[in-house]
């Protein structure tokens, strides 16, 4: 998923939604009785009711196809040949290998010492491309396919105290 | 007329028979007010501090990091009991016009809650306290820089703060249930099975259905709360060794964010009670009301979770229905509320002055942080955008750009009928450039996210401080508006205060 096509959806529904917004209010100055504006207002909800309702089941069954949980990325990936231990701890990542290849589904291990982090994986663009939390007493599996080479970069996205911001790490995605 | 009845039978509302009071109450009304200034006070404070942070993450100013989370704490933890405490005063000033509500119960609840800010307070500017307004177990004990000492006391300060909102919400509970006769009469569930045909019973007006609601969720919240809080002071005191992570996590944020959840709903409230003055059109208990709301109860309880699907070790099922849930509460909010606000403006003749337009801004940031929020709540998406700015993006246009606005216009239209004075004309202009602000303050955010850059970083990257820097001149724009905002109400507010005190409202 591209955050950028994120945001240019949130955009262009945030643009209509300003668009209706701005009608109303523009339309607001001259009054009619309220009895002249019931009939389109029960069927603006009808059409918007079904249409959102629509929408959302679709959505919903496309995100059970894209699920970033262990057991739907083995079923889609097969398993993955290569696992790496991640530990989290305040305020640094311990990584059993640092150098994975491309190109094939890669296991990350990952739990923590002391308190919750999360494992964000950053790639050489700096874009964040997947993560999960690093929980004390737990072991969540992230499995991922690494489509390129280059040196990636994770990044500690869950609040863990004064030097949260500077645990980070990097290791090196290698060509096949 | 005067008093309450200048309140109800404004020059706005002449003909809206629906908001006509049965028993007026100053006594209420003044702690209504006190509700209202204490919370948007410490909105503006809590506001301060949000700016010296996005000026940190600009590059343009250095603090500390121990000072940076410290602030990060105070702001989070100010941010959502300040805005909550407003909308509660505002409902409970709503609420009043037609329930009989103790005042003395009021105050109580007040004091027991600002208690426990005072607590939050202590812990965070004094005893060093920096582990984030969530207190995600373990981390208030493994903070390095701060002491046990300070981490207790943030606890005592959420427990005093869920006491106060306890006793608020069971009151108002207690008091719409005697006024109705019955706790099932003021949610309306026999005319909300019968598909609407079952009238026999009175229908509570919606500031009074939404009061319920919220009250139900305020004490599921607060019972939340205590049960997160109470093995965290077992640990602290040596009784339990350690409290399983992801039991934590949950219990958490089913307290957070349905603390946060509240402050939009309860807003949402006024809404209903203010927005029929100014469009003379009255906002009736439909079977689409009754059905959204009694939904509410169940929803908003439930979509908490969709802030753990980064946690794997959440079972399935429960990641599956957070995402439904998120998506079904969007529907009710907007259909309803939404949409039932924009055919009240609609072609109503409403002269458009600083409370309406408040409210207005409010109906516009309430659905775009809206579509923020359940863009993020879908699974894949969420994957690259959770705990990036993203997050902090979806809930402040909800916040400043929905909750407050709501509650700003509501104290206008409050001050405004009690002190008999309108608004100052320069007070439309600068409700119009709170929302310029505010767009432009939030969509940094929400641009930053887009680009990965992380939440809760002391410092920023040189490459992901642009988006701070831009943000920062909208800020200052909200902050010039809302100098005056507060200035316009500070004006009238000593004439607005008396009006409370007009004879005809006591009874
Ligand atoms: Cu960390």
């Amino acid at each position: 998923m591209n955050p950028h096509v994120v945001l240019a959806v949130l955009i262009a529904l945030g643009l209509i939604w300003t668009a209706g917004w701005a009608t109303v209010l523009l339309r607001s100055p001259r009054a009619v009785p309220v009895e002249t504006i019931q009939k389109s207002e029960a069927r603006v909800r009808l059409v918007l009711l079904t249409s959102f309702a629509a929408i959302a089941i679709v959505l919903f069954i496309l995100t059970l196809r894209r699920l970033p949980y262990q057991g739907t990325r083995i079923m889609e990936l097969g398993p993955p040949p290569v696992t790496v231990a991640v530990t989290g701890a305040q305020w640094s990542w311990i990584l059993s290998r640092t150098r994975v290849p491309e190109g094939v589904p890669i296991e990350f291990a990952v739990s923590a010492r002391d308190v919750n982090h999360d494992f964000g994986l950053y790639d050489p663009r700096g874009r964040l491309v997947a993560q999960v939390q690093a929980m004390p007493g737990y072991t969540n599996r992230l499995v991922y396919v690494f489509p390129a080479p280059g040196t990636y970069t994770v990044r500690c996205l869950e609040y863990c105290g004064l030097a949260h911001d500077m645990m980070t790490t990097t290791f090196t995605v290698a060509e096949q | 007329m005067g008093g309450q009845g200048a309140v109800l039978a404004d020059e706005y509302t002449a003909g809206t028979p629906l908001l006509a009071p049965r028993r007026a109450n100053g006594e209420v009304l003044r702690a209504s007010m006190a509700y209202m200034v204490a919370g948007l006070g410490g909105f503006l404070v809590m506001g301060l501090l949000g700016l010296l942070m996005r000026l940190d993450q600009g590059g343009l100013m250095v603090i500390p990091p121990e000072w940076f989370y410290r602030l990060m704490t105070l702001h989070g933890a100010g941010m959502v009991a300040s805005i909550l405490l407003a909308g509660l005063g505002g409902l409970a000033a709503a609420v009043s016009a037609t329930t009989r509500l103790s005042a003395r119960v009021l105050w109580i609840a007040l004091v027991v809650y600002l208690l426990g800010t005072g607590f939050v307070d202590l812990a965070t500017l004094v005893g060093g306290f920096g582990a984030g307004w969530t207190i995600l177990y373990p981390l208030p004990t493994h903070g390095f820089v701060w002491t046990m000492d300070s981490a207790l006391a943030m606890y005592a300060g959420y427990l005093f703060v869920a006491l106060g909102l306890l006793l608020f919400s069971a009151h108002m509970l207690y008091a719409l249930a005697r006024s109705h006769g019955g706790l099932t009469k003021v949610l309306a569930l026999r005319y909300l099975f019968s598909g609407g045909r079952d009238e026999r019973n009175a229908l509570p007006r919606p500031p009074e259905l939404i009061a319920a609601v919220i009250s139900i969720d305020s004490i599921v919240a607060a019972a939340a709360g205590a049960v997160y809080l109470i093995p965290l002071f077992a640990q602290a005191a040596g009784i339990v060794g350690s409290v399983n992570a992801l039991f934590a996590k949950n219990a958490v944020l089913l307290f957070g964010h349905t603390m946060a959840n509240l402050s939009i709903y309860v807003t949402a409230g006024l809404v209903y009670a203010a927005l029929p003055a100014f469009t003379g059109r009255a906002w009736r208990t439909t079977w689409p009301v009754v059905f959204a709301w009694d939904l509410i109860i169940v929803l908003m309880l439930i979509n908490y979770s969709h802030h753990l699907y980064a946690d794997f070790a959440q079972p399935i099922g429960l990641q599956l229905l957070a995402e439904i849930a998120s998506y079904a509460v969007a529907l009710p909010s907007f259909i309803v509320t939404i949409i039932g606000a924009l055919a009240l403006i609609y072609r109503s003749g409403i002269r458009w002055t600083a409370a309406p337009i408040l409210l207005a801004l409010g109906l516009w940031g309430w659905v775009f942080g809206g579509l923020g929020a359940v863009l993020d709540a879908t699974i894949p998406v969420n994957q690259v955008m959770h705990n990036t700015m993203w997050v902090p993006a979806h809930f402040h246009t909800y916040y400043l750009l929905g909750a407050v606005a709501f509650a700003w216009g509501y104290l206008f239209y409050l001050v405004r009928a009690l002190s008999n004075r309108g608004d100052a004309r320069a007070s439309r202009m600068a409700a119009w450039l709170y929302g310029i602000g505010g767009a432009g303050f939030i969509f940094m955010f929400f641009v930053a996210g887009a680009n990965s850059v992380p939440r809760r970083y002391a410092v920023h990257l040189a490459q992901w401080q642009i988006y701070a820097r831009i943000a920062v001149p909208f800020v200052v724009l909200l902050a010039l508006s809302l100098a005056w905002l507060s200035w316009d109400i500070g004006a009238r507010f000593k004439a607005a205060w008396r009006g409370t005190h007009d004879p005809t409202l006591e009874s």
